[in-house]
C-alpha cells in the first residue's frame, strides 16, 4: 500500500547543505508492520516525517526520490508531488496515514482536553456531528483501554497517568481512521510494564483494523514483537532488511550483530553488555566508503573506507549491504 | 602522499590540537569573552559606547567652549559644516566662513551675517579657554578650534542663548552616564543586599522582603521618582541634588536585580556544595559571597548592562520635566528642556542633537547586553 | 475558582495598605507641611499677610499637628471611609473635586492603550514567528530595538509636527477647545476619541515594541512543539492550526503581563501628557509635583497603584481562566 524509492532528504543549514537520508527505499503492504531500527541520528524519524510531508522548510527531497500511496478508496497518491497546505494533503494527514510518537505528554496541547483533540481530528476526517464525533472519540478510548471513557474524555491530558495519556494518543490517532499507522518510538518513553501492554494493545488494534503500522525504534527487542519485517538504518541508509525472525536469527551486517548483542537477555544476565563502541558521526562529518566502517569491528581497510557496498539480496526480501558480504573487485567496478 | 604534505598536515592537525586545548583549559570569563567578540553588533555597540564615554571624560578638551559659555553673535545659529570648497575654489584645510556684525536695515539690531570672503580655518589643538581635564589637569588646549581666536566654530549650532551645542553636549554625556553607573552601582548594592537576604535566609524573612519588593514594584516609577524628586529642596546647591538624584535613581532600581539573585540563591541553595560548605562553619556572608554567587556571576552583569537604559531614561525623563537635575548643570535631560515644543522642530532642529546621544546610548547598551547574555548563556554553543 | 479569586483579593488589599504607607511617606518627605504652604502661597499670590497664629490655626484645623502615624491614620480612613482625599490648595477646593472625571479620562486613554499595544503586538508577534529569518522579521527586530530607545517625549513632539505639517491642526490635548470645557455630549465623546489616538499611539509605542519581541520569542518556542507537529500530523488546517495550538499558549505570558504594561503606561503618562498637553491624572500629577501640593499627588498615585493592582489581579484570572494547567484554588 506505500512504497518509497530513492528517499533522499537534505538540509539547508548555515554550515551548507547536509543530506541525512540517502537513497533508502522500502514498502508496506496492507495489514502488515514494518520495523525501523537504528539509533537516534540514523534518520528513521525524519524518513517517516517526509512520507507525511511533516519536514522543516529548509529540507528538501531528492530529485529521483518517489513515494507513492494507495488510498482507502484505491486511489493512486504520489506524496512526494503533492502541494504543501493543499486538501489533499490535509487529507492524507490523519485521514489516511496516522502518526504516534514518543513523549503523549508532549503531542497533547495541555490547554485542551482530550476530547476536544479527537473530536477535531475526528470531524476533520469523518463527516459527522459533533455529538457522533463525541460518540465516536468515547468508543476508541474504551477499544485503547480506558476506563470510564465517557469521563476522561472531558479530561486534560496533565490529569492523566503515563500509560493512560499513551493510551488516548493511539485513541486520538487512530480516532480519523487512517489505513497506515506510523509509530515513533511509541513505548520508549514507558515503564517496562506498561511497555509490553502498549505493544499488546498495539498489536491487537491493528489485527482488529487491519491497519499497516511503521514502527520505530531503537530496540531490536520490542521489534521481535511487532514487526513483520524489519529494516535497519545507519546514518540515512538502510544496512539490512528482510523477514524479522531471519534478521533476528541471522545478523549480517555487523551493525545488526552489534545491536543485538546490546539486548539484555537472560543468557548474558551475567556477562557485560556489549555495545556497539563509539558514537554514531554527525550527519555533516559523513565518512567516506561504508558509512559503519569508523565503527566496525570487521572493518577491512582499503576497502571499506574507500568505496561504498552496494545492496546484496538474498531470497525473501533479505537484503545486505557490507563489503563481507560481497566481493569488493565487483562492488570497484559498479561504483 | 610526500612528506612534505604529511609534514604540514600534522602540523595543521597539531595547531587545532592546541586551539582545542587553549578552549577546554579557558576560563568561564574567557570563554564568554570569545563569544561576545563573535557578536559583531555588540561588539560595535562596545566601541561606540567607549566613544561616548571617553568623550564624556574628557569633556574640557574635547569641547571647544565652556557649557555656560554664551557666543552672542551667534545666537540660534546653524550647525556650521566646516568645508573644503567655496566659490572662491577649495582649500586642503577644512575653514568656514567668518560673520560680520551688521545691523538689520528694518528693526535696526545687529545681526551676524555670514562673510562669504571670510575664511577661518579649523585647527586641531588650538589654544583656547582655560580649563582643568577632569577636574584637575589645567590646560587651554583644545582638540579643535579655529585659526583666528576671536571667530567660534559651532558644530552642532548654538541655543537660544548662543551657547555651543556640541560642547554643552560633551557635559551633558559625562553628566549623564555618570548618573547612570552610579545609579546602577547604588541598586546592584541594594539589590544584593535585599535578594541576598531573601534568598539566603528564606522563610518569613523572604516573605517580608517579596512583599516589600512587590510594593515598590507595583507603583509606577517615574511617578514615584518625580515625588522624590520633587522633595528636593530648592535651595540645594546643583551637587547636592545631582548626588540626590543618583541617590534616587539608585533606590528603586533594584527590584528586578533582587528578584534574579533571590530565585537563583534558594534554587542552589540546597546543592550539596552549599551545605558542605555551611557544615564546615562557614559565616553566611562567605558562603553567598565565595559559594554561591560565582556561579551565576554573568547573569547578574547582563542584568546590570541591561538596566542601565532605564536609569538613562529615567534621568533624561525628569531633568526634561525640570524635576530632575537643573540648570546650570547640564544633561540630555536638561538639554532637551529646551526642546520641549513643535516650534523647536521647526526652528532649531539642532537642539535635538543630544536626543540622539540619548537614542544611541540606549541603544547600544541594549545591544551590549543581548551580546552578553548570548555569550554567557554556556548552552549557545551548541546551535 | 472562588477561593482563588479571595485569595488573590487578600493580597491585594496588604499591598494597596503598604503602597498607601509608602505613598504617604513621599508625601511627608518634603520640607514643611500644607500649612506652610498654604501660608506662603496666599502670603506671596495676594500679598495678604498672614500671621504664625493664622498658620497654626489651620493646622490644628487640620489635625496636622499630630504625630505621623496619627496622621496616616486620619489620611487613609479619610479614604477609605469617605472618600475624602484631603485638601487641593493649589485650586483651593477639595482633592475629588480637582481630580474629577480626569480619572476616566486616563482609564480611556490607558485603555485604548492596551487595546492599541494587544491589537498589533499580538499578529504581528505571531507573524515574525512563524515568517522567521525573513527580512520582516529583521525589520521587526530593528524596530522593536528602536523603539525601546526612543523616549516617549521625543516620539510625542515628533508625531505632533508632523501631525501639524500634515493636518495643519493642532491635535494635541484631548478636546478640541469649543468641547474643552462643555457637558458630556456625544459631540464631545466623539471629539475625544478623535483626539485619543496620538496618545495612544505615543505610548503604546514602547509596549508594542517589548510585546512584539515577547511573542515573537514565545510563539517561536511554541513552533517547535510536539504537539504542533502532532496536530499538523492530524492534518489540521495551518491557519486554524496556528491560532489553535501555538498561538493559544503563546499568549499567556502576555497576558501575565497586563499589569507590567499598565505599570510602563502610568509611568510615561505625565511626561507624554506634558508634552501633548492632556488634562488628565498625569498631568495633574506632575502640576502637583511641581506646586508641592502633596494631597493631590498622593491621591493620584494611589489611584494609579490601585489600577495597576487591580489589572494584576485582573491578570491573574484571566491566566488561571485560560490554563488549565494553573491548579485553582492551589
Amino acid at each position: 500500500m506505500l512504497t518509497v524509492e530513492n528517499l533522499s532528504i537534505s538540509f539547508a543549514t548555515d554550515e551548507g547543505r547536509i543530506t541525512p537520508v540517502q537513497g533508502v527505499s522500502f514498502s508496506v503492504e496492507a495489514g502488515k508492520t514494518l520495523g525501523l531500527v537504528g539509533e537516534s541520528g540514523s534518520g528513521k524519524s525524519i524518513s517517516t516525517k517526509a512520507l507525511m510531508r511533516l519536514l522543516p522548510g529548509n529540507a528538501s527531497l531528492g530529485d529521483d526520490t518517489k513515494i507513492t500511496y494507495w488510498a482507502k478508496d484505491g486511489k493512486e497518491i504520489e506524496i512526494h508531488k503533492i502541494k504543501p497546505k493543499s486538501r489533499a494533503l490535509r487529507d492524507l494527514r490523519g485521514g489516511e496515514i496516522g502518526m504516534i510518537f514518543q513523549e503523549p505528554m508532549a503531542s497533547f496541547s495541555p490547554v485542551y482536553t482530550i476530547g476536544n483533540q479527537m473530536m477535531e481530528a475526528i470531524r476533520l476526517h469523518r463527516k459527522c456531528g459533533k455529538r457522533e464525533a463525541r460518540e465516536i472519540a468515547v468508543e476508541m478510548l474504551n477499544k485503547v483501554g480506558i476506563s470510564s471513557p465517557a469521563e476522561r474524555i472531558d479530561q486534560y491530558p496533565h490529569e492523566m497517568s503515563g500509560g493512560m495519556r499513551q493510551r488516548a494518543m493511539i485513541a486520538l490517532a487512530l480516532s480519523a481512521g487512517p489505513a497506515l499507522l506510523i509509530a515513533d518510538e511509541p513505548t520508549t518513553a514507558l515503564d517496562v510494564t506498561i511497555q509490553a501492554q502498549v505493544l499488546d494493545l498495539m498489536r491487537d488494534l491493528q489485527r482488529d483494523l487491519g491497519m499497516a503500522m511503521i514502527f520505530i525504534t531503537h530496540d531490536l527487542g520490542v521489534i521481535a514483537q511487532i514487526a513483520d519485517e524489519v529494516a535497519v538504518m545507519y546514518l540515512g541508509t538502510i544496512v539490512e532488511r528482510g523477514a524479522t525472525r531471519d534478521v533476528i536469527r541471522n545478523p549480517k551486517h555487523p551493525y545488526t550483530q552489534g545491536l543485538l548483542k546490546a539486548i539484555p537477555s537472560l543468557d548474558t544476565l551475567h556477562d557485560r553488555l556489549s555495545p556497539v563502541p563509539g558514537d554514531i558521526p554527525s550527519p555533516t562529518e559523513r565518512p567516506t566508503g561504508c558509512p559503519f566502517h569508523t565503527r566496525c569491528p570487521d572493518f577491512i581497510n582499503g576497502i571499506c573506507d574507500v568505496n561504498e557496498p552496494p545492496e546484496v539480496g538474498g531470497d525473501a526480501g533479505r537484503s545486505v549491504r557490507c563489503w563481507l558480504h560481497k566481493e569488493p573487485e565487483s562492488g570497484r567496478s559498479a561504483a | 602522499m610526500s612528506d612534505a604534505t604529511a609534514n604540514a598536515l600534522s602540523k595543521q592537525e597539531e595547531k587545532e590540537r592546541q586551539q582545542r586545548l587553549k578552549y577546554y583549559s579557558a576560563s568561564q570569563w574567557t570563554l564568554i569573552w570569545w563569544r561576545f567578540r563573535r557578536h559583531k553588533a555588540a561588539m560595535v555597540a562596545g566601541v561606540i559606547l567607549g566613544v561616548m564615554a571617553l568623550l564624556g571624560i574628557f569633556a574640557e578638551f574635547v569641547a571647544p567652549y565652556g557649557p555656560t559659555t554664551r557666543d552672542t553673535q551667534y545666537i540660534d545659529g546653524a550647525p556650521q559644516m566646516p568645508k573644503f570648497c567655496d566659490q572662491n575654489g577649495c582649500s586642503a584645510r577644512p575653514f568656514i566662513h567668518g560673520v560680520s556684525t551688521k545691523r538689520d536695515p528694518v528693526t535696526l539690531r545687529a545681526i551676524s551675517v555670514p562673510d562669504p570672503e571670510k575664511r577661518v580655518y579649523v585647527e586641531f589643538f588650538v589654544q583656547g579657554e582655560r580649563t582643568k581635564v577632569l577636574g584637575f589637569i589645567p590646560t587651554n588646549i583644545h582638540l579643535f578650534g579655529l585659526s583666528d581666536p576671536d571667530a567660534k566654530l559651532h558644530l552642532w549650532g548654538t541655543d537660544d542663548l548662543g551657547r555651543d551645542v556640541f560642547s554643552r553636549t560633551m557635559y551633558a554625556t559625562r553628566t549623564s552616564l555618570s548618573i547612570g553607573v552610579i545609579g546602577v552601582l547604588i541598586s546592584f548594592v541594594l539589590a544584593l543586599a535585599i535578594g541576598g537576604v531573601a534568598g539566603y535566609a528564606g522563610g518569613m524573612t523572604d516573605n517580608v522582603i517579596q512583599r516589600v519588593t512587590e510594593v515598590v514594584r507595583v507603583v509606577p516609577i517615574i511617578p514615584l521618582y518625580m515625588g522624590l524628586a520633587a522633595a528636593m529642596p530648592k535651595e540645594w546647591s546643583t551637587t547636592q541634588v545631582y548626588f540626590a538624584m543618583t541617590l534616587i535613581l539608585g533606590l528603586f532600581g533594584w527590584p528586578t536585580l533582587a528578584r534574579r539573585i533571590r530565585s537563583q540563591l534558594l534554587s542552589i541553595r540546597g546543592e550539596d556544595y552549599v551545605v558542605a560548605a555551611r557544615l564546615a562553619g562557614a559565616r553566611p556572608g562567605r558562603i553567598i559571597g565565595q559559594h554561591m554567587l560565582p556561579s551565576f556571576t554573568s547573569f547578574i552583569i547582563v542584568d546590570l548592562v541591561i538596566s542601565f537604559p532605564y536609569m538613562i531614561l529615567s534621568e533624561t525623563a525628569l531633568s526634561f520635566v525640570g524635576l530632575g537635575l537643573r540648570p546650570p548643570t547640564v544633561s540630555w535631560g536638561v538639554l532637551l528642556q529646551q526642546a520641549q515644543s513643535v516650534r523647536v522642530i521647526e526652528q532649531t532642529p539642532w537642539l535635538f542633537i543630544p536626543a540622539l546621544f540619548v537614542v544611541v546610548a540606549v541603544l547600544a547598551f541594549t545591544v551590549i547586553g543581548d551580546g552578553l547574555r548570548d555569550a554567557a548563556d554556556p548552552y549557545s554553543e551548541a546551535k | 475558582m472562588l477561593r482563588f479569586t479571595l485569595e488573590r483579593l487578600v493580597g491585594m488589599v496588604i499591598t494597596m495598605a503598604l503602597v498607601s504607607v509608602m505613598v504617604f511617606i513621599i508625601m511627608e518627605i518634603p520640607p514643611g507641611d500644607y500649612a506652610d504652604r498654604y501660608a506662603f502661597r496666599k502670603f506671596s499670590g495676594t500679598g495678604v499677610s498672614v500671621t504664625e497664629a493664622d498658620v497654626q490655626a489651620i493646622r490644628e484645623d487640620l489635625g496636622l499637628d499630630k504625630p505621623m502615624v496619627l496622621r496616616y491614620f486620619d489620611w487613609i480612613g479619610n479614604i477609605v471611609l469617605r472618600g475624602d482625599f484631603g485638601q487641593a490648595f493649589a485650586f483651593e477646593t477639595s482633592v475629588v473635586k480637582v481630580i474629577g472625571d480626569k480619572v476616566w479620562l486616563t482609564l480611556g486613554i490607558l485603555l485604548t492603550t492596551l487595546l492599541l499595544t494587544y491589537a498589533i503586538s499580538v499578529p504581528v508577534g505571531i507573524y515574525a514567528a512563524v515568517k522567521r529569518g525573513s527580512s520582516l522579521d529583521y525589520g521587526l527586530t530593528v524596530f522593536s530595538y528602536l523603539g525601546l530607545a526612543l523616549p516617549n517625549f521625543l516620539l510625542a513632539l515628533i508625531l505632533l509636527y508632523f501631525a501639524n505639517k500634515w493636518f495643519g491642526a493642532d491635535i494635541g490635548g484631548l478636546f478640541s477647545p469649543q468641547y474643552q470645557d462643555a457637558p458630556w455630549s456625544l459631540g464631545k465623546l466623539w471629539d475625544l476619541i478623535k483626539h485619543l489616538w496620538l496618545p495612544a499611539v505615543v505610548l503604546a509605542w514602547s509596549a508594542v515594541a517589548y510585546q512584539i519581541q515577547t511573542m515573537r520569542a514565545t510563539m517561536s518556542d511554541e513552533l517547535n512543539r510536539l504537539s504542533v507537529t502532532a496536530a499538523r500530523a492530524r492534518g489540521v488546517p495551518e491557519g486554524k492550526l496556528l491560532l489553535k495550538y501555538p498561538a493559544r499558549l503563546a499568549i499567556n505570558p502576555i497576558v501575565s503581563t497586563i499589569g507590567f504594561d499598565v505599570n510602563r503606561i502610568f509611568s510615561e503618562l505625565p511626561i507624554v501628557a506634558a508634552v501633548l498637553g492632556l488634562t488628565e491624572l498625569g498631568e495633574l500629577l506632575l502640576k502637583a509635583y511641581l506646586d508641592l501640593d502633596m494631597y493631590v499627588a498622593g491621591a493620584i498615585l494611589l489611584l494609579l497603584t490601585f489600577i495597576i493592582v487591580f489589572m494584576n489581579f485582573v491578570s491573574d484570572l484571566l491566566l488561571a481562566w485560560l490554563d488549565p494547567r494553573i491548579k485553582l484554588g492551589a
